[in-house]
């Protein structure tokens, strides 16, 4: 079958605007986090240690979009004769994980957030709790990139 | 040589350092407008305060690394359509990376410059660790980028 440079070129875009959405929701998650973190910082500096841990959870979406990245660059080196349907489809995998890790990110943050604002009045015994209830919305951003794999796998 | 491809390669590292330029700038901006009233409140909190307010210029640096390689990489070989494609989305997602990045670590970098004459300076430590967090992501998609890149062949 003859090679089509365009849809290879898209099934690599998609993979790029999956990480994209994880880099921007990381990025805003974080935003939020540590902005509270040093508030709380100036009031209590001895919540150094979790104000570190609630504001690096947000993190993990870059990841989750750079292994959808990673998934999609191999599917496209293993699969060159892919055709521009599997591109397209590709492409559209990639904006939905984006969106995923963009919007789980940016809520996680807000979560961590809170949970830092609370913790010289709780006196850090809101930290575990904080965990409990980001990872929650953590699993919107596990969850986009599974199920992206998912349809890879069946796309063929 | 496909010059299409060339284009998309090399306008992908620009605009991966167009999106460092805007974050530093915005990220700046933001640190700086703060530093002016906490200079104002207390005038020898100068060093703090400039320190903080230049840490979301890394951000500039990041996107130049990006468009050096992309350049580099594009002008040293034959590259393919889908490759320059790929480069061009890459060089989206790193600027992505930049320009929030910067924007947010400014934003945190301006939060601890607000309590710096509350805290006696004190704060000014944990502010650099919290922020540089921010800048991670920075980084993240500098690296990731470059990886990428590397793996398309």
């Amino acid at each position: 079958m003859p090679v089509d440079l365009i849809a290879q070129g898209l099934g690599y875009a998609g993979g790029a605007v999956a990480l994209l959405g994880g880099v921007i929701g990381s990025s805003l998650g974080m935003g939020v986090a540590c902005s509270s973190g040093v508030q709380t910082l100036a009031e209590d500096p001895k919540q150094l240690r979790n104000v570190i841990l609630l504001s690096a959870l947000p993190m993990t979406q870059t990841f989750y979009g750079l292994i959808t990245l990673i998934q999609f660059i191999l599917y496209v080196n293993a699969h060159p004769e892919i055709d521009l349907a599997r591109g397209l489809a590709l492409l559209a995998l990639g904006f939905m994980v984006g969106a995923a890790e963009a919007y789980s990110a940016k809520k996680q943050g807000e979560i961590c957030a809170s949970g830092i604002i609370e913790l010289p009045r709780t006196r850090g015994k809101i930290t575990f709790n904080t965990v409990i209830m980001a990872v929650y919305v953590e699993l919107i951003g596990i969850l986009g990139m599974v199920f992206a794999l998912m349809a890879l796998s069946l796309i063929g | 040589m496909d010059p299409l491809a060339q284009g998309l390669g090399i306008a992908g590292g620009v605009i991966a350092l167009l999106g460092g330029a805007i974050g530093a700038s915005l990220g700046i901006g933001h640190a700086g407008s703060a530093s002016t009233a906490t200079l104002t409140i207390d005038p020898r909190r100068a060093s703090s305060v400039y320190l903080l307010t230049a840490l979301p210029m890394a951000n500039v640096f990041f996107g130049l690394i990006v468009m050096l390689a992309f350049i580099i990489h594009t002008t040293s070989g034959e590259i393919s359509l889908a490759k320059g494609i790929a480069m061009l989305a890459l060089g989206a997602m790193t600027a992505c990376a930049e320009i929030f990045s910067g924007i947010k670590m400014g934003e945190v970098c301006a939060a601890g410059i607000a309590v710096i004459p509350r805290t006696k300076g004190k704060i000014v430590l944990n502010t650099l660790i919290i922020s540089v967090y921010v800048g991670i992501i920075g980084i993240l998609g500098m690296v990731f980028a470059l990886m990428a890149i590397s793996l398309i062949p």
